[in-house]
């Protein structure tokens, strides 16, 4: 023990530059790998934990009707499932409405609730986690807290054809309804103001049913059964409603991203480590050869000598993991707070053990095998070979580039020689650069279909969009309709309704019905197959035509309203509002089920028509006819404005430490390639280089691996980002993304990106500068 | 009259260790010759080798100054010093120094491409120098750790002569041979000085210094003593004697 402590003492003390290199790549990986762990563990994890705290539903269903005879049936309906733990009825209000929000606006299913209802239900309660002075006003989900929508300003809320505005009191945390992701979102009134809305009868009055229910995973069923139910009893009462699952999902998309991105820049990082390591140990058996077959002739066996390096570098790798994960915790706040405000839910940072320990044991377990496989071949040193000669571990039996022959100018030829002799020094380019290359093409996608231009990633997860959305009760829509084609600002009208249905034998699907497809702005919404044409054709989500097994010309059964019909399944789309439990019917084939009432109608109006004073003159016209518009534009931009920062905030911490790898890989390697040739740079110097064709002629060494990896590394990229990322967003139900791949951006970040490396390379040679030719007179 | 090729001129050498500042050469004044074979002894640190460096460009002066046909190198920068030595020195060294990863002749030719740009030219002249040196065309195609102490000085010479310099600069180039070995690299210095090359040859060895025709003796930092042992001839017992007299005069 105490001769390999000395070992220890001694190599750390030679190699004082490896080692801190190899702390800092480790520090980086423990510290990514830790915030990886927490966000996909313990961050998930605390939406169950706030969702028992508060004794949250499993399955919200908000229904427009607070009649005697629904609470009664809907208390039956629910007492009478054996799956159901506990539940809450209560009286709340039910629309459609708008809020501005994020310099965009927020559109959703709005239950409004009195105050002291909504912090005293036995379940599905809200928990007001700021609260003012102010005694008459709105509570708002703590997500929306934002400079526009803070205590004591006004909000004010797009009801239909009416609009109310109330002061800020305070915000709240709803784990199912506390933000637009979620189906329904809550507000919450003081009782004063809720009488006063109340009264007013802007909105209609309605129940609001809670579910806890005895195992989690059965909310989906649950829910599609409850509505089901509640369809065929009441088929003209308007139900919206919410599970577990959905919201579960739904509010932890940018979590999902956010932690996809660390885990990868993690593993990206430790596989640098790890090729640094091995280069290093490689390095290390080969120049001191002679030491190590002293050290065995002195007595130490192969195993002690392997020992001492495993401890080392174990050493080295555990101290510097435990550091990268004990500052994850510094910038976990940072990182907590952007989360925050997209799930919306509070999460206390604490120290968690599992994610520590499991870092822990993946960086010392990969450093281990990394260690092993490069130092084994200690074993194999013969101490008198060693000692007499040292072991020749380079064997040049090719002459590459021989300077006879070729037509290469110098110091072309000399980078050549060099690269082509330093096989183990491609390879860790060769690697870095691929990853990088990947990381500039999935920057590239981002900038391209997400930052400048955010319609791609859009007609990718929302589906359809135009400037506006109206919905008609079924009395207006033919005078609506004949308004549209007479208004010369209108530039198109159809029908796109989203319509909840079910599967018979499966789960609730969200219908989006249009009475003709091919007016849909969005024609990639189908990705497979065609969409509906005829009332016996059915578009379905691929991902759960994959759960489900169902192919293109299967039959689907579909219930809506108490009423079954058959489709054929004539093609996969992918929209994700609901997060891949979607399907697209024809006008005709849905009313095969039912009527459709309350449509809602997507309306591209020419250029520069103002969307909002076209939605406020329809709802002048028709009056209590529109019973809600939608400016899809402002929407949009409200909730996507949200995601491009998010996006641009990765985006940039990706590229700028991917580069910073890059730096740091080539530093080592050019570190590296200056200590082994030291004599070399003095002997040529001597005979006549000048430094800068030696710096040259190190940069150029590196040029082949870069510029080949580059090339390679960008077409591959772009050959798999789409594919990657489908299976990145497969959890929301994408599945096949078709993002243009930026050729113009790659070319440019491709060239930028070796003249980086050469850059980088040349800056990093400098040091050749200090190698003066006399000190081959002290034989340094 | 012989032409001057180089020429100091209170050349001196001063290094900072541990603190406290060396002077390693001391108002040196010297000019070497065109055709010369000059070799400098000394004992062991006395500043032989600081003396070749300086000489050679390799290395700047702390003070005083060198010139080379009348331009004063010691004023030169870093990359003006290696276009010099590139353009008109030749290096032998005791440790010989090939680089490990370059064949035989390509170790040449990397030197003689810096200068020459008809490689068909240079090539056949490596090849001249080659034979001269009695490397045969498989050793050219061998790497340096393939060959044997001799041969790898004698690919030295033929590295350190590829660009035809005005000076050879040698530094104690049989140090690390064996007797035979150093004869016979010692016989290829003096074919090529009898060819008109000019040799300057740093050596604590009587029969190294033996092959020389101008003899400076270096005791701490100074020339102490100059001698004078006309052209080299094999066998010839006076040169023999008034070498080790001269040396035993300096305190060898």
């Amino acid at each position: 023990m105490k001769k390999n402590l000395l070992l220890i003492h001694s190599n750390l003390r030679k190699g004082k530059g490896q080692a801190a290199a190899i702390s800092i790549l480790i520090f980086l990986a423990a510290l990514l790998l830790n915030l990886w762990l927490m966000l996909s563990t313990d961050y998930k994890q605390n939406f169950d934990r706030c969702h028992d705290k508060m004794n949250a539903e499993h399955v919200t269903l908000a229904v427009d009707d607070d009649s005697e005879q629904m609470r009664e049936f809907l208390a039956k309906a629910v007492e009478n499932d054996e799956r159901t733990s506990e539940f809450a009825l209560g009286q709340v209000m039910l629309m459609v409405g708008s809020f501005d929000y994020n310099g965009g606006e927020v559109n959703s299913e709005l239950v409004i609730l009195e105050k002291q209802t909504a912090i005293s239900r036995p379940v599905g309660k809200v928990e007001i986690v700021e609260d003012s002075d102010i005694q008459s006003g709105i509570y708002m989900p703590i997500l929306y807290k934002s400079e526009d929508i803070a205590i004591g300003k006004t909000v004010t809320i797009s009801i239909g054809s009416n609009k109310v505005s109330y002061p800020v009191c305070g915000f709240f945390n709803s784990v199912m309804a506390g933000s637009h992701n979620c189906s329904i979102c809550e507000l919450i009134l003081t009782e004063d103001l809720y009488n006063e809305l109340e009264a007013k009868g802007y909105a209609p009055r309605a129940t609001l049913c809670s579910v806890r229910l005895k195992d989690s995973a059965e909310s989906a069923d649950y829910e599609t059964a409850l509505k089901s139910q509640v369809a065929s009893q009441y088929p003209a009462a308007r139900a919206t409603s919410n599970s577990y699952e959905l919201v579960s999902q739904s509010r932890y998309i940018s979590q999902m991203i956010c932690a996809g991105l660390m885990g990868v820049m993690a593993f990206f990082i430790l596989l640098i480590a790890l090729a640094v390591m091995v280069s290093n140990i490689v390095n290390y058996i080969q120049e001191n050869m002679k030491d190590l077959g002293a050290l065995k002739a002195a007595g130490y066996t192969g195993s002690q000598l392997i020992a001492a390096l495993m401890a080392q570098f174990l050493g080295i790798t555990l101290i510097a993991a435990i550091a990268g994960t004990g500052v994850s915790y510094c910038l976990f706040p940072f990182l907590n707070e952007m989360m925050i405000s997209q799930t919306g839910i509070p999460y206390e940072i604490h120290f968690l053990p599992l994610p520590m320990l499991v870092s822990l044991l993946i960086l010392g377990g990969a450093s281990a095998s990394a260690v092993w496989l490069s130092a084994h071949r200690i074993k194999k040193i013969e101490p008198i070979t060693a000692l007499r000669q040292g072991i020749r571990t380079h064997n040049f039996r090719r002459n590459h580039v021989p300077l006879e022959k070729t037509r290469a100018p110098l110091d072309f030829a000399l980078a050549l020689k060099m690269t082509l002799s330093g096989v183990k020094n491609n390879v860790t380019v060769c690697i870095t650069i691929l990853v990088l290359s990947l990381v500039v093409v999935f920057s590239g996608l981002m900038v391209e279909n997400m930052i400048t231009d955010i319609d791609p990633f859009l007609n990718l997860i929302v589906g359809e969009m135009a400037d506006s959305c109206i919905n008609v009760g079924a009395e207006t829509e033919e005078d609506f309709l004949r308004e549209m084609e007479r208004d010369g600002r209108v530039e198109k009208v159809y029908l796109y309704n989203s319509l909840p249905v079910s599967h018979k034998g499966g789960l609730e699907l969200m219908a989006t019905v249009c009475d003709d497809f091919s007016k849909a702005n969005n024609q990639d919404v189908v990705f497979k197959g065609r969409f509906p044409k005829f009332d016996n054709e059915i578009v379905v989500a691929a991902k759960y035509a994959k759960e489900k097994n169902l192919a293109i010309g299967d039959e689907m059964a579909i219930t809506s309203g108490g009423k079954e019909a058959t489709y054929i399944i004539s093609g996969y789309t992918q929209i994700s509002n609901h997060l891949g439990k979607d399907c697209l019917l024809t006008r005709a084939g849905y009313e095969r089920m039912g009527e459709c009432q309350n449509t809602s109608y997507y309306i591209n109006l020419a250029d520069g028509v103002s969307i909002e004073e076209f939605n406020s003159e329809m709802k002048e016209r028709f009056g209590d006819g529109v019973n809600a518009t939608i400016n899809i534009e402002a929407t949009i931009q409200g909730a996507a404005s949200v995601y491009v920062s998010l996006m641009t905030v990765i985006v940039f911490a990706v590229l700028i430490l991917s580069f910073m790898v890059v730096v740091f890989v080539l530093y080592l390697l050019v570190r590296t390639m200056l200590n082994n040739k030291k004599r070399d740079y003095g002997v040529m110097k001597a005979l006549g280089f000048t430094t800068g064709q030696l710096i040259g002629q190190t940069a150029i060494s590196f040029m082949p691996a870069v510029i080949i990896s580059t090339f390679f590394g960008l077409i591959l990229s772009s050959l798999i980002i789409n594919p990657l990322t489908a299976a990145f967003l497969n959890g929301i139900g994408i599945v096949k993304c078709t993002f243009t791949v930026p050729v113009g951006f790659i070319i440019i970040a491709g060239a930028g990106l070796v003249l980086f490396a050469f850059g980088a390379a040349c800056l990093l040679s400098l040091k050749i500068k200090k190698i003066a030719p006399q000190a081959l007179l002290t034989g340094e | 009259m012989k032409e001057i090729l180089l020429k100091t001129e209170k050349l001196s050498k001063s290094y900072s260790s541990g603190g406290v500042l060396q002077h390693v050469l001391k108002n040196v004044d010297l000019q070497l010759y065109k055709g010369d074979f000059t070799i400098i002894m000394g004992a062991s640190g006395a500043g032989k080798s600081t003396l070749l460096y300086a000489l050679s460009g390799m290395d700047t002066p702390s003070l005083g100054a060198i010139t080379f046909r009348g331009e004063t190198i010691s004023d030169f920068s870093a990359d003006e010093l290696a276009v010099f030595r590139r353009e008109h020195c030749g290096f032998v060294f005791q440790q010989i120094y090939l680089i490990d990863g370059m064949s035989v002749m390509d170790n040449v030719l990397a030197v003689g491409l810096l200068v020459n740009k008809d490689k068909k030219a240079l090539v056949r002249r490596a090849k001249e120098l080659f034979q001269a040196v009695g490397i045969s065309e498989e050793t050219q195609k061998k790497f340096p750790g393939q060959l044997s102490g001799g041969e790898a000085q004698r690919v030295g010479i033929v590295r350190g002569l590829i660009n035809s310099p005005e000076i050879l600069f040698a530094d104690e180039p049989t140090g690390a041979l064996n007797s035979k070995t150093g004869l016979d690299v010692l016989d290829v210095f003096t074919k090529f000085n009898e060819e008109g090359q000019s040799v300057v040859m740093v050596t604590h060895d009587m029969r190294s210094a033996r092959r020389g025709n101008r003899i400076l003796y270096l005791k701490d930092g100074i020339i102490l003593g100059e001698c004078n042992l006309g052209p080299y001839k094999d066998g010839d017992r006076g040169r023999n004697e008034k070498l080790s007299s001269f040396l035993s005069e300096m305190g060898w």
